[in-house]
């Protein structure tokens, strides 16, 4: 910060601000509006809704959201790079599949994990691939994926449901530690590992300047291919994360697993502030996102709101948060 | 800026290297052939395929989902991320709507249609106000009232379709020697209609303008705002008579009328060559793009095959055009 009553602004303060990130710049970004419309409505619910303030609903929340926001980390990732990954709801159903089979063949913790990470790394791979070295655009080969993944879980169970799955990965759900779901506990692991490596990490910083301007990107050194097979399997990884918690949560596990997760996923990445065109946004944005909409969703059923009504609300509260956020940057630079 | 001499272009250049980029650049041509091997493949192999009753009957299933990847088309076209996720749920609200009017406040169906073709372009215009008016990232725009429109519909109802429609719609879904009346009727003219928009109005040509380079086309003076808000208001009206086709053809109005054909619609116009970055993108790959996915469709069910393969191959063809011109385009050079 310049000294006051300085005449001409010191060297420092003409330069880009890189590493300074004071309370000035945190008040005024996306996450501030997101965490001050969070503990308006939890403070307004609370009050009114003595069974909105127990333990046992924050956990609930928290539980319900942790697969949204395990999944927005990776997303966070995708599109802050420029791109955007369709498919993950799809890639959830045939991470679950497979896991929930293996159980039903008498897999052991330890193996079914292993085997939830690697197929959802498999098909994060894949996508990377085709996206990078296929060169298509990100939008096309997710879409084309959702598809595919779909008849492959569909095939996988003959189109039946799954019943009957050994609830040996119910902690990954429901199990607590120090209070909150061990789910939200990984979700916040996850992300703060990524935000350490986007904020930090040289090839994390490579990430937004990728989806600033790929091509400036590449001429300045970044390794195009690499980072971007990379963001899509890392989403894949935390898909089969999510899966584990999913199937932790299921003893039986319906054909339609993660239909609509994939707007989910995106609606909380979104919503946290990450611009959809790519080379903006944060994690911690995302999960505050996800845990704007998982609460709005957990107060509609606190308020005896018709369940129908749900998608009314949540659409409303998108655009007023996100056309908040907008009103208030215009009137900063005005 | 470039020094350009007389555009010499060789009369026929018939090397190999050219006649492979001509048909694997060109997306229609790729398309074409791509259409013309199903025809053949099918033709051959799947009894009752290649007959006059069941290549004209197949379109019905065309009609709506290739209205809507028209609609996609004008909205992808203007770009910055442009894209509408909520057809699908306007779809269902439309026709919510028109069931209300005929049978609460029972209009007639003219009045009921024309109300109902108007609906549609109001929900698509509240998309066009958030996008271009407030300047919202369309996608947030779209995704909100995908969640709101499907709701609204699913509340109106409490879920349950409304089948007293008036039968004289239902004419809409009957044949005229053997070509469903909607094809003719509807997707010709919409087909007609949007192509002359985009390729001969000076609307269609700000649309293109807007979406190959905003900061130009303002610069040049194109109405921005109004371009890009009537672009998802159109949209929107597509939208409103897509839900008269499928009321016809379900002889019902269903609240859950339009479920997923959000991204089947999207799909297709990708897969017509529509690029997601705006600026690119015509009708006469489109439609083929649809005729393809229908025609795939129809072969598997008239096979016999279970009919979840029709996703698979939507996503298959999908991922499988684009690698090819992705390579091609690498190797004889991007047009």
């Amino acid at each position: 910060m310049a000294a006051p009553n300085q005449t001409a602004p010191a060297v420092a303060d003409l330069l880009p601000r890189i590493r300074g990130y004071g309370w000035r710049e945190a008040l005024e970004a996306r996450e501030a509006t997101i965490a001050v419309v969070l503990v308006v409505m939890c403070t307004v619910m609370s009050i009114a809704y003595p069974q909105f303030r127990t333990l046992g609903n924050a956990q609930n929340i928290l539980q319900a959201v942790a697969m949204t926001a395990i999944v927005g980390v990776g997303m966070t990732m995708v599109i802050v790079s420029g791109g955007i990954d369709v498919s993950v709801g799809s890639a959830l159903s045939v991470c679950a599949v497979v896991v929930g089979m293996r159980l039903q063949d008498g897999a052991g913790v330890v193996e079914a994990i292993a085997v939830a990470l690697a197929v959802g790394t498999a098909i994060g791979l894949l996508n990377g691939l085709l996206i990078g070295v296929g060169r298509i655009h990100s939008i096309i080969v997710t879409f084309g994926m959702l598809n595919i993944l779909r008849v492959v879980s569909f095939k996988a169970t003959g189109g039946k449901w799954l019943s009957g799955v050994p609830g040996s990965l119910s902690y990954f759900n429901d199990g607590t530690l120090l209070w909150l779901p061990f789910a939200w506990w990984m979700a916040m692991a996850l992300g703060a590992v990524a935000t350490y490596y986007l904020w930090r990490r040289p090839t994390g910083r490579h990430l937004y300047a990728l989806g600033g301007n790929p091509e400036t990107a590449r001429l300045a050194g970044v390794a195009v291919l690499r980072r971007t097979i990379f963001v899509y399997a890392i989403t894949g990884l935390f898909v089969g994360v999510a899966s584990i918690v999913y199937v932790g949560g299921n003893t039986v596990i319906q054909t339609n697993v993660g239909v609509g997760f994939e707007l989910r996923v995106i609606a909380a990445v979104v919503i946290g502030g990450t611009s959809i065109l790519g080379g903006k946004g944060t994690v911690i944005g995302t999960l505050l996102g996800a845990l704007l909409v998982g609460t709005i969703e957990n107060a509609l059923v606190v308020v005896n709101a018709k369940a129908l009504y749900t998608g009314v609300i949540l659409g409303g509260l998108i655009l007023l948060t996100v056309g908040l956020d907008m009103l208030r940057r215009r009137a900063r630079e005005t | 800026m470039i020094d350009v001499p007389a555009v010499r272009r060789p009369r026929a250049d018939l090397s190999v290297s050219a006649v492979l980029r001509f048909l694997l650049i060109e997306r229609w041509v790729l398309l074409v052939i791509l259409l013309g091997g199903l025809i053949a493949f099918d033709g051959a192999r799947v009894q009752d395929f290649l007959t006059y009753d069941n290549l004209a009957g197949s379109t019905a299933f065309a009609v709506e989902v290739g209205i809507l990847a028209l609609a996609q088309l004008l909205v992808i076209v203007t770009g910055r991320g442009a894209i509408d996720l909520s057809v699908g749920s306007a779809v269902s609200l439309a026709s919510v709507f028109f069931g209300e009017c005929v049978t609460k406040f029972g209009l007639s169906l003219w009045p009921a249609v024309l109300l109902t073709v108007l609906f549609g372009l109001g929900l698509g215009a509240v998309n066009g106000f958030f996008v271009a008016v407030v300047g919202l990232p369309a996608l947030i725009v779209t995704l909100a009232t995908l969640f709101a429109y499907s709701s609204l519909a699913l509340v109106i109802t409490n879920t349950v379709p409304i089948s007293d429609v008036p039968p004289k719609l239902f004419d809409l879904a009957l044949y005229w020697h053997g070509i469903p009346r909607q094809t003719l009727l509807v997707y010709v003219p919409v087909i007609a209609i949007v192509w002359l928009l985009m390729r001969f109005t000076v609307f269609g040509r700000h649309l293109y303008g807007l979406g190959t380079n905003a900061v130009a086309e303002r610069f040049a003076a194109g109405p921005v705002v109004l371009a890009r808000f009537s672009a998802f208001a159109i949209s929107g009206m597509l939208a409103g008579i897509v839900a008269l086709v499928t009321s016809a053809r379900f002889a019902s109005a269903r609240p859950d009328a339009g479920l997923n054909l959000e991204l089947q619609s999207i799909t297709i116009a990708v897969l017509g060559g529509v690029a997601i970055t705006g600026g690119v993108g015509t009708v006469p790959p489109v439609v083929l793009a649809t005729l393809l996915i229908t025609l795939v469709n129809n072969g598997i069910n008239l096979a016999g095959i279970d009919p979840i393969w029709q996703q698979a191959a939507l996503g298959g063809i999908l991922i499988g055009s684009a690698l090819l011109n992705s390579f091609a385009g690498r190797r004889y050079g991007a047009t």
